[in-house]
C-alpha cells in the first residue's frame, strides 16, 4: 500500500528536515523480513520507515518510543502473515501484556479516505503533531494528510511551550487534532484561534469532551472563520467512525456526529455498532494470530452504549465493559465516577475506587458514601488513595494499570 | 509566610515534590514530573495563590521557576522572599 500521495510534505519543524522518497528507499531496503516493530518517534526517520514498511506489505508495529516492549517484541515476532495485515496497534499503554489490534491495508487506507473526505482534506492544508503518532487518532492525523497531498509539520514538544506555537506560525498551520485534556490545556492558555490566521479546523476525537467545551471552542473557531470537528472512533476502526458536522453542531450538542462515508451504525442491545471498510480483521494475541484473516466481516461492537436519532446522530450514553458486579448486582463503574470523584475498576464481586491524595479519613468516609448510594454492605467497596491516577499516552485514565495495581 | 515560600508550594503541590524540595532551580521538562499536565496544574495554582490571571504568552513562557518569579513581577506580585 502506498499512502503517500507525491504531492506530500513532511518536515520537521526544529531541524527543518523534509521526507525524501530517497530516504523511504532506504528504510525500505534496511527492514527486516516479518514484523517491523516500530517505536514511532515524531522524526522524518521514523515516518520513512513507516511507510516503507506499508509498501513492501510488511506489517507494521507501532510502539511508544518511550516504552519497553521486549516482552511485546518477543511474543510477536514471526515472518508468518497474513498478506492483507499492514499495521498493529495496541490498545492500552504499557502496561501488562497489550493484545494488538490487526488493521488491514484497506482498512487502513479507508480510514484515511473517509477522514479526508469529510474534513475536505487537501493540498494546502497543513496539520502538525499534537498527539503521538503510535497513537491512532496521531497516525490517522499522518495517513490522511499523506494521502491528499497535504503537508505534516512535525513538532515534538506540545502546546504548552513556545516552540509549539512558532512552529503553528511560521509554518501557517491550518488543522489541529486535540483530545480533551488538551482542550483543557488551550482554555488555560486563553487560546486564541484570531492569533493564527491559517487555522482553519480542529479536530476532537479521543474521548468524550464536555458539552460546554464544545460549545465554547465552536464558538471561539467560528469568531476566527473556523470550525470545530467533533469526531468518534476507536482503535479497531482504524480509528475513527463518526463526525459532527460543524453547521449541525448547536441543534445535535452532545451527539459524536453520523458515520464516516461508507459505515453505519446500528444499536443492538444498547450496544453501539459499527459497520464499514475501515474495521479490524481482529486482534492479536500471540504471533500466531498475524497469519489469521479477517474475523470481524466489517462490524465491530464498540462495547459503546449509544442511541441514534432519526437523522442517524449517534448519542453516547456509557460503556458496556465498564460494568462491575457487587455481590451479584451490577454497577456502572461510569455512573460511580460521576457521582464521587474517583476511578473506579471491578474486582471480584467488588467495586475497587481509587481517589487522588484522600486522606485516611476521606479513605472511609467515601467508602460509606458510595456503599449507602450503591444499597450495599460496605465491604463490598474498597477505596484507596493515590497520589495521582495513572493516565495513558492519550490522557485517558489507565484502567489496566489501576487493575493491575490490586 | 512570604511570596516566596508561596510560590515554591505552589510548584510542589502542582509537581508532586515532597514539602522541602528544592524548587528555585527548576525548568521545565528538566524534572519528569514537570510535563504539560503538570504545566497545566501549576499554571492554575499560582493563579489561585496570588490572585492573578495569567496571559497565553506568560503561561508558554513560564519555562523555569526563575520565570516564574519574573512573570509574576509582571502582574504586581513581588517575590523577594
Amino acid at each position: 500500500m502506498n499512502l503517500l500521495h507525491p504531492g506530500a510534505r513532511v518536515i520537521d519543524a526544529a531541524t527543518g528536515e523534509t521526507l525524501t522518497e530517497e530516504m523511504i528507499e532506504a528504510a525500505a531496503a534496511s527492514l527486516p523480513a516479518g514484523v517491523v516493530f516500530l517505536p514511532f518517534e515524531t522524526t522524518v526517520g521514523a515516518i520513512a520507515r513507516y511507510l516503507a514498511a506499508l509498501r513492501l506489505g510488511r506489517p507494521v508495529v507501532l510502539l511508544d518510543p518511550d516504552a519497553d516492549h521486549s516482552a511485546l517484541i518477543e511474543r510477536f515476532t514471526t515472518t508468518s502473515v497474513h498478506p492483507d495485515l499492514a499495521v498493529l496497534l495496541t490498545t492500552s499503554g504499557s502496561t501488562g501484556n497489550p493484545k494488538l489490534v490487526r488493521l488491514a491495508a484497506d482498512a487502513v487506507r479507508a480510514n484515511a479516505e473517509q477522514i479526508a473526505d469529510v474534513l475536505r482534506i487537501g493540498p494546502d492544508d497543513v496539520a502538525i503533531t499534537t498527539l503521538p503518532l503510535f497513537y491512532s487518532y496521531g497516525m490517522s492525523v499522518l495517513n490522511s494528510h499523506l494521502l491528499r497531498g497535504a503537508t505534516l509539520v512535525l513538532e515534538r514538544t506540545g502546546i504548552m511551550q513556545r516552540d509549539f506555537w512558532t512552529a503553528v506560525t511560521e509554518h501557517e498551520v491550518t488543522s489541529m487534532a486535540f483530545v480533551p485534556y488538551q482542550y483543557e490545556m488551550l482554555r488555560r492558555l486563553r487560546f486564541d484561534p484570531a492569533k493564527y490566521p491559517a487555522l482553519r479546523n480542529l479536530t476532537q476525537a479521543g474521548g468524550r469532551l464536555r458539552t460546554d467545551r464544545v460549545t465554547e471552542f465552536a464558538e471561539r473557531m467560528a469568531a476566527a472563520g473556523g470550525r470545530l470537528f467533533v469526531m468518534y472512533g476507536q482503535t479497531e476502526a482504524a480509528p475513527r467512525m463518526a463526525t459532527l458536522p460543524p453547521e449541525r453542531l448547536d441543534e445535535k450538542l452532545g451527539s459524536v456526529g453520523q458515520a464516516l462515508p461508507g459505515g453505519s451504525f446500528a444499536i443492538e442491545d444498547d450496544e453501539v455498532v459499527y459497520r464499514g471498510p475501515n474495521v479490524m480483521m481482529g486482534y492479536a494475541d500471540t504471533a500466531a494470530d498475524l497469519a489469521k484473516g479477517d474475523e470481524q466481516g466489517g462490524v465491530l461492537r464498540t462495547g459503546d452504549l449509544g442511541r441514534l436519532d432519526e437523522e442517524g446522530f449517534l448519542y453516547l450514553t456509557g460503556r458496556t465493559k465498564r460494568m462491575g458486579k457487587v455481590f451479584g448486582v451490577r454497577i456502572n463503574l461510569d455512573d460511580v465516577e460521576k457521582n464521587f470523584p474517583v476511578a473506579a475498576v471491578a474486582g471480584d464481586d467488588k467495586l475497587n475506587v481509587f481517589a487522588e491524595g484522600a486522606s485516611d479519613d476521606e479513605v472511609r468516609d467515601l467508602r460509606t458514601k458510595i456503599a449507602e448510594w450503591l444499597g450495599t454492605h460496605f465491604s463490598g467497596v474498597s477505596v484507596r488513595s493515590v497520589d495521582a491516577l495513572p493516565l495513558l499516552p492519550n490522557g485517558k485514565i489507565d484502567y489496566r494499570a489501576l487493575e493491575a495495581s490490586l | 509566610m512570604t511570596e516566596l515560600q508561596r510560590l515554591r508550594d505552589a510548584f510542589r503541590t502542582a509537581l508532586d515534590l515532597p514539602a522541602d524540595a528544592p524548587v528555585d532551580d527548576l525548568r521545565y521538562q528538566d524534572n519528569e514530573k514537570w510535563d504539560s499536565l503538570a504545566h497545566m496544574s501549576l499554571i492554575a495554582a499560582i493563579e489561585d495563590e496570588f490572585g492573578v490571571m495569567i496571559d497565553t504568552d506568560d503561561v508558554i513562557n513560564m519555562s523555569s521557576f526563575a520565570e516564574a518569579v519574573r512573570i509574576l513581577g509582571k502582574y504586581g506580585v513581588t517575590i523577594d522572599g
